[in-house]
């Protein structure tokens, strides 16, 4: 696992040299300022009585509306088309694979590499839990399992970006293909909404991550959405696996 | 140290490596040659384990390569061509990193970054930004990215391309001080690289061993049946190309050798080995009304003309040589196409698909080359238009 750590350190560094990265956390932090400030402006209109005791700005924000899941479609592939892609086009996959690490390691890196810009892109939505916290009641409970089903939501985002990474030649080739299988997702698991009828709507409710961050917002831990979570991310990163020992047949 | 056994790559129908089969002892440094598009690159990059063949086997130290594949990388230092790095990396970020992905341990890490950076010198340039070095620079940081686990065994592809005359002897030297510590395979289509650093050869023509030796065995073997002469004449350059054609037996020039200088035109002949052919090219000149300067046996088969002659079809001098030949003497013609016969036939069985292959492989170099051709040609014609 050694080299997977010194794989992840690389392209953790690398990234945080990259203009890239510093465009990304600013557009990002500016967006999501501005959905926090939208909820907090939108509850401090509401007449207290009438409020429902469940819902607060936190549990809005994250995840109550889709001013939360546009960026992620598009922030995912910003985060993710670099990593094999990149290699790829720079030809420096052959110095890489032909050092002595195996793609599990490679894969392994750089899916580590994914989860701490994913995490690193968090850490500043604490601000507002804090702001939140000096003007009223925060449920720290309800915190913590919203960051944990955040992280799980990042773990299959950062391993299906990874996989697309690694199937193409192309950053932008990566971003798109990552942006059309996230935004496939998000939309089935929209179709909750249409299905009044149980059976189906579970189905769609069980893959929709709408449904997942509101359960996890609300101070649920759910483990059937770990479940969901931690098998798309083992299947992205075994594939990405897979793919990587597959070029060495190809040219 | 390197044992490869009926390698074969193929890429759909086309095969770029063809039954490769070679050995290098421990110790040797070994050049392995062939025109650009001949399967150097495909067959280091299957020894290294960045590919995988189609069929065949590799071994390194006795250790095979589709077995134990970490085991056979731990030994290599590989140079891959056009020495691919990060560009946002300092140069010794990025030794450090390789060093560390290739287990050299903490404890040595500083004292073998240093010793491979003062190898490649590049110690200079350490703490600068990959990106902003010059294409030399970027190869040499390659080059100590090879050194830096210190592994026994080197493989560098192209180790010279881009790099100018200085660095390039300091390449050769840092190469050449390997002997009997390392086993160097290095691939290159510069022969005088090959005579300045290598102690064997193997030459590869469009996928294909065709020739194995020390420089001199190959020298021997391939062109015995022919000699060289200085000629030196007060003349026009075409002038005296054309008069020495009429020759019976000239065989052609080499380019590299000849030039003019002050109008007098000095000439490297390849002729057939008779008798009496230093009679035969006095009398030639003579008669086209030149005179001799000088007419001297010069030192022939360079491996040049042995690469050349082995690799016919694909290098420069000889498409115009064999043309010229068959305007102008049947007979030559003759000759030349038993002799080829006798020297390499995988060359005749496959040389339709010569230019298809080096179309796919190396695009420009390849459009250079022809273009270099067609230009010969016709200077050729035009030079040939008012004799006769």
């Amino acid at each position: 696992m050694k080299p997977a750590w010194t794989i992840a350190k690389r392209e953790i560094t690398s990234f945080f040299v990259s203009p890239l990265a510093y465009i990304v956390l600013t557009t990002w932090l500016l967006w999501q300022g501005g959905t926090f400030w939208v909820m907090s402006f939108w509850f401090s209109q509401q007449d207290l009585s009438a409020g429902a005791s469940g819902a607060n700005p936190l549990s809005h924000y994250f995840g109550g509306t889709t001013l939360f899941y546009i960026p992620l479609l598009v922030y995912t592939p910003l985060l993710t088309m670099r990593l094999l892609a990149e290699e790829h086009r720079q030809g420096t996959i052959e110095p890489l694979l032909t050092a002595p690490v195996s793609e599990v390691n490679v894969v392994l890196g750089k899916y580590l590499a994914a989860m701490t810009f994913w995490a690193a892109m968090w850490v500043p939505t604490l601000m507002f839990v804090w702001l939140t916290s000096r003007f009223g009641d925060v449920d720290l409970w309800k915190v913590a399992a919203t960051y944990v089903g955040l992280m799980g939501l990042g773990g299959y985002y950062m391993s299906l970006g990874l996989l697309m990474s690694a199937l193409s030649k192309s950053q932008i080739v990566a971003a798109v293909l990552t942006f059309l299988v996230l935004g496939a997702l998000f939309i089935l698991g929209l179709l909750q909404f249409l299905f009044p009828d149980d059976g189906v709507r579970e189905v769609f409710e069980y893959m929709s991550i709408w449904a997942h961050m509101n359960a996890f917002s609300g101070g649920i831990v759910d483990s059937r959405y770990l479940v969901y979570d931690l098998s798309l991310a083992a299947l992205g990163v075994f594939l990405s696996i897979r793919v990587l020992e597959s070029r060495r047949y190809e040219s | 140290m390197i044992e490869v056994r009926n390698l074969t790559k193929r890429y759909g129908p086309r095969s770029a490596v063809e039954n490769v089969s070679f050995r290098v002892r421990p110790g040797e440094i070994v050049g392995f040659l062939g025109p650009n598009g001949a399967g150097k690159s495909t067959t280091l990059r299957m020894l290294t384990g960045f590919l995988a063949p189609s069929a065949g086997e590799i071994r390194i130290s006795g250790i095979d390569m589709l077995e134990q594949p970490i085991e056979a990388r731990k030994r290599i230092g590989y140079m891959p061509e056009a020495c691919p790095l990060y560009p946002e990396m300092r140069v010794v970020e990025y030794l450090r990193y390789r060093a560390e992905l290739k287990g050299v341990s903490s404890r040595d890490m500083a004292k073998r970054v240093d010793t491979a950076l003062a190898q490649a010198s590049v110690t200079e340039v350490a703490s600068r930004i990959i990106g902003q070095l010059s294409k030399g620079t970027k190869q040499r940081v390659g080059l100590a990215d090879a050194l830096v686990a210190d592994p026994p065994l080197l493989v560098l592809d192209e180790p010279t391309a881009g790099l100018d005359p200085n660095q390039i002897r300091q390449v050769r030297e840092l190469i050449r001080g390997f002997e009997g510590q390392k086993t160097v395979l290095l691939s290159t289509h510069i022969l005088s690289e090959v005579e300045a650093t290598c102690e064997r050869l193997v030459i590869i023509n469009k996928g294909r061993i065709i020739r194995e030796g020390t420089p001199d065995e190959l020298r021997q073997a391939t062109l015995t049946k022919e000699r060289w002469f200085v000629v030196r004449s007060k003349a026009l350059r075409a002038d005296l190309e054309s008069a020495l054609r009429s020759v019976a037996g000239v065989r052609g020039f080499d380019d590299e050798r000849s030039d003019v200088e002050d109008g007098i035109t000095r000439l490297v002949v390849r002729a057939a080995d008779e008798p009496d052919i230093a009679e035969r090219i006095f009398e030639g000149v003579a008669k086209a009304g030149l005179t001799l300067r000088e007419l001297a046996p010069a030192k022939g088969a360079s491996l040049e003309d042995v690469f050349t002659v082995l690799t016919k079809g694909e290098a420069t001098a000889a498409p115009a040589e064999s043309e010229d030949e068959s305007e102008d003497e049947s007979e030559d013609e003759s000759e030349d196409e038993s002799e080829d016969e006798s020297e390499d036939e995988s060359e005749d069985e496959s040389e339709d698909e010569s230019e298809d292959e080096s179309a796919d492989e190396s695009e420009d170099e390849s459009e250079d080359e022809s273009e270099d051709e067609s230009e010969d040609e016709s200077e050729d014609d035009s030079e040939k238009g008012p004799k006769s």
